[in-house]
């Protein structure tokens, strides 16, 4: 896509992205704008992971206990001191950064698998944590009530769907504009070097570990955003926003999509979440389902959605 | 005195469930080099097949014999028509895919069993309490603590002292080699994904008296197993057992003394141990 022409088509697509993101509420139906602004949340949670699974190669195995955080964080601002949404947004990827970076210092000593293992022990220790820490979390029932507070002090109340949707939408469509320049900016550059040949990154002089330790807490960050937005908008935050299930669910929407397109993670989590809302219409078994289309998909589909379309335009 | 033993006795019980499974664990990514997410799974299966088993025959004793070698059967098929096609990706899709299998896995034994827990009678002969100078101890713990040594010893001997077992190490070591010099990799690894599933499958047959047979024990366990390979080294046998031991006693210890923070000792230890280790005690850097 770095042909002029390439450059075109992605300017055009982009734009009329934002052109239906911004229709799309003014013609859904109610329970409709609830589901997209559902999808768009988890897109950009599944954005977040691509940053590190997809950029630099590392297999996180405990992305919800960020989401989570950022839930925790968002819910606890809202309620105890009923800040505007701005404020709870920013207060949970604060929150996700923060636990973030201890973990990340001790998770990126280890690579592979053995990465994935430790991302997956932390971020079940801290679902614990929020499980057992009644007092605060309110325990295996959560903090429920969570309420969608103004756009600023004093501001217009961002209670109606079509609002919060916008607040969705934009943080969702800045972050991916940050996360695309971050991909570009030598940083990002460095972390595909990482990527494709650790090694030889370190025989060139370089410590990647500093590099690696960042984008694991940036990645974090837009994952606790993703979570900060997902409390005031379901109204309550649980241990279950933390459980090793989301992670793995966070994973396959990102291969689902296409791994390190950071478009097609973003597609892979609406096309995730619809398969579920449809296929729970008809089954309550639609775990099976879904495990099945997962297997299939990796079988056969490695590039994911997006990756695979590329393929198919740039061979036509 | 008798505390400090029966906290003993609880820490060898627990580790040896754990080492049952995350033997399995450290075996399939030694040879197959895939993290197998489905792993606990059919430690899960094995219990629901316990379960099945004690209640058709009324006995306990043929559910450690019939149960295993089902469950290694189901684990080999899935290994044959799935896994096998995928060895040479990136481990992030033999990852995800283990994982689909585990919620086909757990979906489809919620289908079969319903939701609520399913109780295992211990046999007669491990019922009650047995006196352990002036300690009256649960006999059946006491089994679990046997049960795990037996298996340990049999695996070590069976991987360090036979002909098939020189394969495997030979297969872990180098594939390519191995393959070059007449050894039948793929069935190797089938072969070894079936073990590993079996001998899974007998840790859960053996937890579901003391746990029952319920659904989600298999990420319960596969956590755990996670930080027993994690300390004890990805691949290593040694390594299983002794990350078994150091995690059923930072378990038991950290329940007794500090309930509320049980978990979190188990991760601190861990934490330690990767400091100055990070490929575990006894793996090797890769």
């Amino acid at each position: 896509m770095g042909t002029l022409r390439g450059r075109r088509v992605t300017r055009l697509l982009g734009s009329l992205t934002v052109v239906v993101l911004a229709v799309l509420p003014w013609v859904l139906a109610r329970h409709q704008l609830s589901l997209l602004t559902d999808l768009l949340i988890f897109g950009l949670f599944a954005l977040s992971l691509d940053l590190i699974l997809g950029y630099t190669g590392m297999v996180s195995f405990g992305h919800a206990a960020y989401f989570g955080l950022g839930a925790y964080g968002s819910a606890l601002t809202l309620i105890h001191f009923g800040q505007p949404i701005p404020v709870a947004l920013l207060a949970g990827a604060a929150l996700a950064g923060l636990v973030a970076a201890p973990v990340g210092w001790f998770s990126t000593r280890a690579t592979g698998i053995y990465f994935a293992m430790l991302t997956l022990a932390f971020a079940q220790l801290l679902y614990t944590v929020a499980y057992k820490w009644r007092d605060l979390t309110g325990g295996s029932d959560g903090i429920a009530g969570v309420p969608k507070t103004a756009l600023y002090w004093g501001g217009p109340s961002l209670a109606s769907p079509r609002a919060f949707y916008f607040v969705v939408a934009v943080v969702l469509v800045v972050s991916f504009v940050l996360c695309r320049a971050l991909a570009r900016s030598p940083f990002g550059r460095a972390l595909q070097a990482i990527r494709e040949n650790e090694r030889r990154f370190i025989a060139l002089g370089r410590d990647p570990r500093p590099l690696k330790l960042l984008v694991f807490i940036v990645a974090a960050v837009f994952a606790g955003l993703a979570g900060a937005l997902f409390a005031p908008f379901r109204g309550f935050a649980s241990p279950e926003v933390m459980f090793w299930v989301l992670s793995g669910q966070g994973l396959m929407m990102v291969i689902t999509g296409g791994i390190g397109t950071l478009v097609g993670p973003i597609v892979g989590a609406m096309v995730f979440i619809l398969v579920q809302e449809i296929l729970s219409t008809y089954t309550e078994h639609w775990m099976i389902f879904t495990g099945l289309i997962f297997v299939l998909m990796v079988i056969f589909l490695p590039g994911g959605l997006v990756g695979t379309a590329r393929r198919l335009v740039s061979r036509a | 005195m008798s505390l400090i033993l029966e906290q003993l006795l609880n820490a060898l019980a627990l580790a040896g469930l754990l080492f049952l499974v995350s033997a399995g664990l450290s075996l399939v990514f030694g040879i197959l080099r895939v993290v197998n997410f489905a792993h606990g799974v059919f430690y899960m299966l094995g219990a629901y097949l316990g379960f099945t088993t004690v209640a058709v025959t009324g006995w306990f004793w043929p559910s450690l014999l019939i149960v295993p070698p089902v469950v290694g059967l189901v684990g080999a098929l899935l290994e044959a028509s799935t896994l096998r096609f995928i060895y040479r990706r990136l481990p992030i899709y033999q990852l995800l895919l283990t994982f689909g299998l585990a919620l086909i896995l757990e979906e489809s034994i919620r289908v079969l069993y319903g939701p609520t827990a399913k109780g295992v009678e211990p046999p007669p002969l491990l019922q009650g309490a047995i006196s352990l100078g002036g300690l009256l101890y649960p006999r059946y713990r006491l089994f679990l603590v046997v049960l795990g040594l037996v298996v340990g010893a049999a695996v070590w001997l069976i991987l360090t002292r036979t002909r098939a077992g020189l394969v495997v190490r030979a297969v872990a070591q180098n594939a390519e080699m191995a393959d070059c010099l007449g050894a039948d990799v793929a069935r190797v690894r089938t072969l070894v994904f079936g073990a590993a599933c079996a001998l899974a499958g007998l840790g859960g047959v053996a937890a579901a008296p003391m746990t029952t047979a319920y659904l989600g024990m298999g990420i319960g366990v596969i956590v755990d197993a996670f930080v027993v390979v994690v300390i004890g080294g990805l691949g290593s046998i040694p390594g299983s057992m002794a990350g078994s031991l150091i995690v059923g006693a930072a378990q038991t210890w950290g329940a007794f003394y500090l309930p509320e923070t049980a978990m979190v000792i188990m991760y601190a230890v861990m934490g330690l141990i990767l400091i100055f280790r990070p490929w575990g005690l006894f793996g090797e850097e890769e």
